[in-house]
């Protein structure tokens, strides 16, 4: 009966670069730059991978479609490469990959790399393309902060919540990332906000305003897998392991069903117990010390604080006014700044989830470091809040 | 049973905007429009003679089990002038594939006299519908007298809520006033010409014609419907020997001429509170002129309460933004941003395996649990039985608003975009795009009905795409 990949892989590096309006870089040089840094942080030889896995979402509009852009910038010796994509929750997609390889022992070394490269299509915000040709003809041809505000309205009804109340909290989600992302030489955005400019910023969607949105970025952000054994071959003491990978898409019942009121993410539920399951958490909000959740939009990382099973039903603004997930709170959250300050390069997002609890395990986060990491969670979600893909980790010290 | 008219309905766009707030934005150049009174309808972005003969043909059958086997759509603005828009609207209706549809076109009188032909030679169960969506110039004197409209009229064999006791037809070349299928504007000649050398000579020929034919005196006749301006209209009961009390109001301070639909329009809404026994004549009028003698049945009274135009016409909102109004009617090309570059072609081997789907809004209830949903799946949503759903529309349906947002950074011809999650009976959820409601009126709970609108425009090719969306509640 299979148990899963609990402590089976450990991550021997890292890599991330810098987020932001990169117009000095095309997709080539930014996965250059995290790979490089991952690479030496592994002190392993770009020949020692063995198979890579490429996250990325768009094609056209940003790096191109297949393994090759990958495998062109790093001139990989024809080893199999595979783009995977699945959304906002690419990044995560291609570690899972590498994960799966080497977990599966059909090779020893693996590679991950996200990048995403949005500048380059003239957007502000993501540039509008197609949902599909049936799609096309019935959706409402949403944007991210709308899809994602109706959160917002619809968990304010059924917590009765006074809205204003509801945005104070979400503010204060906002403001307590940038007081991260100002320790964070990597972030796109370094300076700190005030919960009054969060709730009187321009709309955007309403409820939200524009300090209640992630921008977009360029970035790449990479890893190099192996398995334990092969790691403690290779010398290597502190591990950090996966304890868990879990993933889950919706199926049609939030958008064609009542039987969702709208106001938390079903997928993200279903993912996160199964993560647990996997690793053996038993009380995330006591277990897990730190976490990096997909803020996309402030509202987001509100419900999600109770679908990660963290807040009670309810019981998420609480938690956030009263400091549970501030970086001196009981369950950080968005150590690094989170996508409120780094931005989010789709396809890297995920990945640089993934380096911010691999720091802090290793205790390499500097100034941003807390004081005794034990297991990470990441949570990397693609989509709408109706129709999405809701992907689960955890990480942590080998044996730990 | 007698053939006759079986049902009556009609629809106005809810959009007003005040002859003032008009006079008011052009006067440094038409002082003279100062004086102008009262409002005129204007349809949403959203709409056009498809959308509007839709929501008039749902109105007229509203309740009845009759399904019609055809259907004509008079208009001279049919949006497509080839691609049968008559078909759009049948699909609309879901009343199926053995039917005929027709479309009818270049003239004002298309309407009527396609009703003097029924009236002569009635064999289907037809749907009767007259639309019409005439842009105007900015600044032109057609700007404060057009409206937006449309008309439906069901014929068939059956117990009529009206008889056609008779009609008669004169056509004289008068170019009045012409549009070619090229513009976008009409051409209005000399309105005092128009008036002595037109309405004075050519109308009372065709009334006094169709009095002959449905054997009544004028004097027998109750009410006059006479679609042109009051002035006009009190004209010719001077020369037909009527007193003015028998003219019925044109709508020109609530809604404005809305052509090809105009006069049945008028006549849907005097039959909304015609009393049994009571005798029209309705007049339409282009290059000659339709004249039908109606008389109600006491069958009417039963569907009195049930249809008709007057509940659109009291559902006004008024827009006082000129440039709206411009904007919204697409004669000002407005700045939307690079979103409004999107490029919106439709995929039509989708469309059409679709198109029930999309034009009738039909989702699938599932045969095992009874589980409504929206798509039709292959894979029941609810208990994951495959290949279990049956096709059933949502497009009648009341639903209730279970999330919603106003988005500002969405393209929308009116900002702000307006969408959320509908929930109605069954289990059925769907994301919607909303329409016709104002910013800040949209609320977790409400109901919503469905409205037939325009979802996108292709402005590459020239197509324009068709969908549900939730609108507000009519008042009762």
């Amino acid at each position: 009966m299979a148990k899963g990949i609990k402590d089976k892989v450990a991550i021997i590096g890292m890599g991330c670069s810098r987020f932001g309006e990169r117009w000095d870089c095309g997709p080539e040089e930014l996965i250059v730059e995290a790979f490089k840094e991952a690479l030496a942080d592994a002190g392993i030889e770009r020949e020692q991978i063995e198979m890579a896995w490429l996250g990325l979402f768009y094609q056209e509009q940003s790096a191109g479609k297949s393994a090759l852009p990958l495998a062109l910038s790093l001139r990989l010796p024809n080893i199999p490469v595979t783009r995977v994509e699945n959304m906002c929750a690419t990044g995560t997609e291609a570690l899972r990959g590498a994960v799966y390889a080497v977990a599966a022992g059909a090779c020893d070394i693996a590679l991950a790399v996200g990048v995403e490269k949005l500048k380059d299509t003239g957007y502000a915000g993501l540039p509008e393309r197609t949902k599909g040709t049936f799609d096309d003809l019935w959706l409402p041809n949403a944007t991210a902060p709308g899809a994602f505000a109706q959160l917002a309205s619809a968990y304010a009804a059924r917590h009765k919540i006074p809205m204003e109340d509801l945005k104070r909290a979400m503010a204060h989600v906002s403001v307590k990332s940038h007081d991260n992302g100002v320790l964070n030489p990597k972030a796109h955005l370094r300076k700190r906000i005030t919960e009054e400019e969060a709730m009187k910023a321009a709309p955007v969607a309403y409820p939200l305003g524009l300090l209640d949105c992630c921008g977009v970025s360029d970035g790449a952000a990479c890893a190099i897998v192996t398995t334990v054994e092969k790691a403690r071959e290779m010398g290597f003491k502190d591990l950090v392991t996966v304890k868990a990978m879990q993933l889950a898409p919706s199926n049609g019942y939030e958008m064609s069903n009542t039987g969702w009121d709208g106001s938390y993410l079903l997928t993200t539920r279903v993912a996160s117990q199964k993560a647990y399951q996997e690793a053996g958490i038993t009380n995330p909000r006591e277990q897990i010390n730190m976490m990096e959740v997909h803020d996309c939009f402030s509202v987001t990382e509100l419900v999600v604080m109770e679908d990660l099973g963290i807040s009670p039903e309810g019981g998420a603004s609480k938690d956030i006014l009263d400091g549970v997930f501030d970086r001196d709170g009981k369950v950080p959250c968005q150590l690094d700044g989170g996508l409120k300050c780094f931005g989010h390069p789709i396809g890297a997002s995920g990945l640089r989830m993934a380096y911010e609890m691999y720091l802090q395990l290793l205790g390499r986060a500097g100034d941003r470091q807390i004081a005794s990491p034990s297991i990470g969670l990441t949570h990397n979600l693609g989509g709408h809040p109706f129709r999405n893909v809701a992907s689960v980790s955890l990480f942590g010290l080998y044996a730990s | 049973m007698t053939f006759g008219i079986l049902s009556f309905g009609g629809y106005v766009p809810t959009f007003r905007i005040t002859r003032q707030a008009i006079a008011q934005a052009i006067a440094w150049a038409v002082p003279s429009a100062k004086g102008q009174k009262g409002e005129r309808a204007f349809a949403n972005w959203d709409e056009d003679s498809i959308t509007l003969s839709v929501e008039a043909a749902r109105n007229c059958l509203a309740g009845l089990s009759v399904v019609p086997d055809r259907v004509q759509l008079a208009s001279t603005t049919l949006p497509f002038a080839d691609r049968s828009n008559s078909g759009v609207v049948a699909d609309a209706l879901q009343l199926g594939g053995d039917m005929s549809t027709e479309d009818l076109a270049g003239s004002r009188r298309a309407g009527t006299s396609a009703l003097a032909r029924l009236a002569k030679a009635g064999t289907s169960t037809t749907l009767l519908l007259a639309a019409d969506c005439r842009e105007t110039r900015p600044g032109s004197a057609q700007e404060m007298l057009y409206g937006h409209g449309a008309a439906a009229l069901l014929l068939g064999e059956g117990t009529p809520v009206a008889l056609i006791r008779g009609a008669a037809s004169v056509h004289e070349d008068l170019v009045d006033q012409y549009r070619t299928a090229d513009t976008d504007y009409d051409y209005a000649l000399e309105e005092r010409w128009v008036r002595e050398e037109g309405y004075n000579k050519i109308v009372p020929r065709a009334v006094k014609a169709a009095a002959d034919a449905a054997g009544v005196a004028l004097g027998e006749v109750h009410r006059f419907i006479f679609p042109t301006s009051a002035s006009v209209a009190k004209g010719l009961a001077k020369i037909l020997k009527l007193g003015e009390d028998r003219l019925v109001d044109p709508l020109a301070l609530q809604v404005g001429d809305c052509g090809t639909a105009h006069p049945l329009l008028m006549l849907s809404l005097a039959l909304e509170t015609a009393v049994p026994g009571e005798t029209l004549m309705v007049v339409g009028f282009g290059q000659g002129a339709d004249a039908l003698v109606i008389e109600t049945t006491p069958q009417l009274a039963a569907l009195q309460a049930s249809r008709g135009p007057a509940r659109y016409i009291a559902a006004r909102r008024v827009v006082e933004n000129y440039t709206m109004f411009l904007s919204l009617r697409e004669r000002i090309a407005f700045d939307f941003g690079m979103r409004a570059e999107r490029d919106n072609r439709t995929a039509q081997s989708t469309f059409y395996r679709r198109r029930h789907d999309i034009t009738g809004m039909v989702g699938g209830r599932c045969s095992a649990c009874n589980t409504l949903q929206y798509p039709r799946s292959q894979v029941c949503v609810k208990c994951g039985a495959l290949e279990t759903q049956n096709p059933e529309s949502l497009a009648n349906l009341i639903g209730r608003v279970k999330s919603y947002t106003e988005d500002w950074l969405a393209f929308t011809p009116l900002p702000p975009y307006v969408y959320g999650h509908v929930e109605f009976a069954d289990g059925a959820n769907c994301m919607l795009e909303f329409t016709d409601f104002a910013p800040g009126a949209v609320a977790v709970g409400n109901e919503v009905r469905m409205v037939f609108r325009i979802k996108d425009f292709d402005t590459r090719r020239n197509f324009r795409r068709y969908f549900w969306k939730p609108a507000p509640l009519l008042a009762n």
